[in-house]
């Protein structure tokens, strides 16, 4: 079979069990094409599946195994990899789960598989080096420069504001916490990041969290602490640096482009 | 933007007493690992890096069975048994009570 129109039919048999086998399929030993074409299609289907599962292990654990292939499959005959990277995969199906009906029970469910979505692309991201101490050091000199400082985050630093206590819940699959005393309506902000080959996953407050997600959208210093700031409470820095700084996700500091004069 | 100059400079001052503050978690390593586990931003945790993906195909020809759309009837039954429920009528009620509610 050659043409885009024979791989789009055989593309479309593939993900749906209803359609008939493409046409032009020969088999080698004379055994009927279509069964032949059923095994490979249940193959197809199945490997993603088992993909899926290995991504989101806490949401098959919340869910069960019966209920998280069932839900899999249909995400997978929805939405195929477009990627061929098969880490990739799932990149969509937090978004699935969400407007997955029978899911509504669990409405956590959809920010859990976004958390385990961002332990991959965390695990699979740039490996940076670390701003050194005496480059960002030498930012205190000229105080006033500091508003306007660009700070540069490791690729790998993934963050969720969740309403859900995501956070607590992944933990009590890993074994620290206890599910029962976890109330699932606690909102956590959940902060992702890799040392080395090792993931890990915390709870940073929803101000810190603010802070950080600006200065990841490319805001000044300045502008990420004004962005954290409620009328209420100004917010202080400090203790958020100090975890950026510890953990090694500062990779660099850096002037805003055009600080000195506005744009006309 | 618009910040008059008073602010933007008392704002620097407090900027550069933040990172000055704040590059001392870096002169130790030792003591950076420990900042992960301060009560303030929570216990840090580590998971599996099972993030393989990739698993093989099925057994050749062993068919897993389709859930075709009476998979709705199974509803979500893993170790959110042993979680409260947002939408239970009790507000804290488990998955028991959703399967006799959706069966």
């Amino acid at each position: 079979m050659s043409g885009v129109a024979d791989n789009a039919a055989f593309a479309a048999a593939l993900l749906d069990p209803g359609r008939p086998a493409p046409p032009g399929l020969v088999s080698w030993n004379g055994s009927d094409p279509a069964q032949r074409f059923a095994v490979y299609r249940n193959n197809v289907t199945t490997s993603l599946i088992d993909a899926l599962s290995e991504t989101f292990p806490v949401v098959r654990q919340l869910v069960g195994a019966t209920f998280f292939r069932a839900m899999a499959r249909e995400f997978v005959r929805r939405s195929p990899p477009r990627s061929p990277v098969l880490a990739w995969y799932g990149d969509l199906f937090a978004d699935f789960v969400a407007a997955f009906p029978p899911a509504a029970g669990l409405p956590y469910l959809a920010d859990m598989a976004r958390l385990e979505y961002a332990r991959v692309l965390a695990f699979h991201a740039a490996d940076v080096a670390p701003a050194a101490v005496a480059d960002v050091a030498a930012c205190l000199a000229e105080p006033v420069i500091l508003p306007s400082l660009r700070l540069h985050l490791q690729p790998s630093l993934r963050l969720i504001d969740s309403p859900f206590a995501i956070v607590s819940l992944w933990g009590a699959h890993q074994g620290v916490g206890d599910l029962a005393t976890i109330d699932p309506l606690q909102p956590e902000c959940a902060l992702v990041l890799r040392h080395g080959l090792s993931l890990a996953v915390m709870t940073v407050p929803p101000a810190a969290g603010r802070f950080i997600a600006a200065l990841q959208s490319g805001a000044a210093l300045g502008d990420a602490v004004r962005e954290a700031s409620t009328e209420d409470a100004p917010f202080d820095p400090t203790p958020a640096l100090g975890l950026l700084i510890a953990h090694d996700l500062l990779v660099g500091v850096g002037q805003s482009p055009g600080q000195q004069g506005e744009q006309p | 933007m618009h910040q008059n100059d008073t602010t933007r400079h008392a704002s620097a001052a407090a900027l550069a007493l933040a990172l000055g503050a704040a590059l001392n978690f870096a002169a130790a390593p030792a003591i950076a690992a420990d900042a992960a586990k301060e009560k303030c931003y929570g216990v840090a945790m580590k998971g599996k890096n099972d993030c393989k993906a990739g698993a093989g195909t099925s057994c050749a020809g062993s068919s897993t069975k389709d859930y075709q759309g009476n998979a709705w009837t199974y509803v979500p039954a893993g170790t959110c048994e042993k979680t409260a429920s947002p939408t239970s009528p009790t507000g804290m009620g488990q998955l028991k009570e959703f399967k006799e509610k959706k069966a």
